[in-house]
């Protein structure tokens, strides 16, 4: 029971960041960032 | 001396040196956010901030194996509160300093320490002396998984740090954060007993006995690989992309997030594997299967869905690396002297990095094409799979050794 409490709270957590990078304001910043290295 | 007299818990040191990774890789793989603002600021060519983090990197790696002697000599918690010291530093620096050559060479001295001190090679002594032989595999497992987790949670959170309170003021905050975190993380990791296995090994006979033996130099030789092929890949893929025709940057971000996020995985499970299956064998397979990844990748019609399920392949292979190549280090030299061994393996990881960020960029300029580096990764790749089959991870015999 812990343990699948512990999985779900992790799974939860990596979508959360994993949705962070689809936000637009992210994506062009990053995308900038990405290009001025070029 | 930060030693206790009975072997400390692992849980614990592994909470407290997953933390200090997670905050260490972290905070250093964001750095890239300030590059566009700082040039701005102080009407610099992007050239100085790049520089600056070539700079840092480098002298990662050749820190590395420094700061390890120490963390072997005079315990891992001393020298994680002098590197938290300096990676503050080092990001105070970034926010102050408006002279270019000062910039470049007090960030890079600062931060590129700071890493050497709280980063894998410094860690992975204590977790390899905390974990007992049949888990010291998968608790290294657990380490590089911090680290990559840092890497996947600090970009966005850097990014909107720098959104809301400004470029300068992210980096008090940051250094404030390092401080507030690292420090008691640190304090908590407390050495075990000094282990009677090298029967009075010096050192430099630490080192003579490391650089004699033929499998460490597969393993420096593997891992530089290893550097060349996720620095090379991390940093052109974007602009290969767009070089393609891919020119939407979703896909670009989506595939660095997707790495990182299978990234966390794969670190955890090689970890985990290599205590049950001969760690050669399992490099082998890493590299063998990231040049069939990278082969594939280069043949297949190229599409957003090519570039994302190339990525997560690319994840799972990221850092899995990691904690089998110090696994195997542990194994055959005990961990006595663990964290300086680790700092000379990664310092060679470091040049890899070196050359193969640079050369995609000098071959890029040359040819207008990135087939000869992806030629030379590909190669690479099949002379680390082949190169690790031949190590030998049978513990090295001492006279009056006692594991």
């Amino acid at each position: 029971m812990r343990r699948a409490f512990l999985v779900l709270l992790m799974a939860g957590l990596l979508a959360a960041i994993f949705a962070a990078y689809l936000r637009p304001d992210f994506v062009l910043d990053l995308a900038n960032r990405i290009m001025l290295c070029f | 001396m930060f030693r206790t007299d009975r072997a400390p818990d692992l849980k614990t040191v592994l909470i407290a040196s997953g933390v200090v990774l997670t905050l260490a890789m972290g905070v250093r793989h964001g750095l890239g956010f300030w590059l566009q603002p700082i040039s701005q600021t102080h009407g610099w060519t992007r050239e100085t901030f790049s520089l600056a983090i070539a700079l840092q990197n480098l002298l990662w790696g050749a820190f590395g194996p420094f700061a390890g002697m120490a963390c072997d000599r005079i315990g891992t918690a001393r020298v994680i509160v002098l590197g938290a010291f300096l990676y503050a530093a080092g990001l105070l620096w970034m926010a102050l300093v408006s002279q270019p050559t000062l910039f470049v060479v007090g960030s890079g001295v600062l931060i590129g320490a700071a890493l050497a001190c709280t980063a894998f090679g410094a860690v992975s002594g204590i977790v390899g002396r905390s974990a007992p032989p049949e888990k010291r595999s998968w608790a290294f497992g657990i380490s590089s998984a911090a680290g990559s987790f840092g890497q996947f949670l600090m970009m966005p959170v850097e990014q909107q740090l720098i959104s809301i309170a400004g470029w300068q003021h992210a980096f008090f905050w940051l250094a404030a954060l390092l401080l507030l975190l690292m420090l008691p993380m640190a304090l908590r990791l407390k050495e075990p007993p000094p282990v009677a296995n090298v029967g009075g090994q010096s050192i430099g006979q630490a080192i003579r006995e490391a650089f004699g033996h033929r499998s460490f130099i597969l393993l420096l030789s593997g891992y530089f690989v290893c550097g060349f092929q996720v620095v090379f890949i991390g940093a052109h893929l974007p602009s290969y992309l767009t070089d393609k025709g891919i020119m939407n940057p979703n896909v670009a971000v989506l595939a660095l997030a997707l790495i990182g996020l299978f990234n966390i995985f794969g670190s955890y499970y090689a970890g985990k594997l290599g205590g049950m299956l001969p760690k050669r064998y399992l490099l082998a397979g890493i590299y063998g299967l990231r040049t069939v990844a990278i082969g594939v990748f280069l043949a297949a019609p190229l599409s957003p869905w090519t570039v994302y399920l190339f990525a997560a392949a690319m994840g799972l292979l990221w850092l899995s690396t990691v904690p089998l190549t110090n696994g195997i280090v542990a194994g055959i030299f005990g961990v006595r002297y663990l964290s300086m061994l680790s700092g000379f393996v990664f310092f060679s990881h470091q040049v890899g990095s070196f050359l193969g960020v640079w050369l995609g960029g000098f071959l890029f300029t040359r040819q207008g094409s990135y087939d000869a580096v992806w030629a030379i990764t590909l190669a690479l790749g099949v002379f680390a799979a082949l190169i690790n089959l031949p190590v030998r991870e049978q513990a090295i015999a001492r006279p009056a050794t006692v594991r």
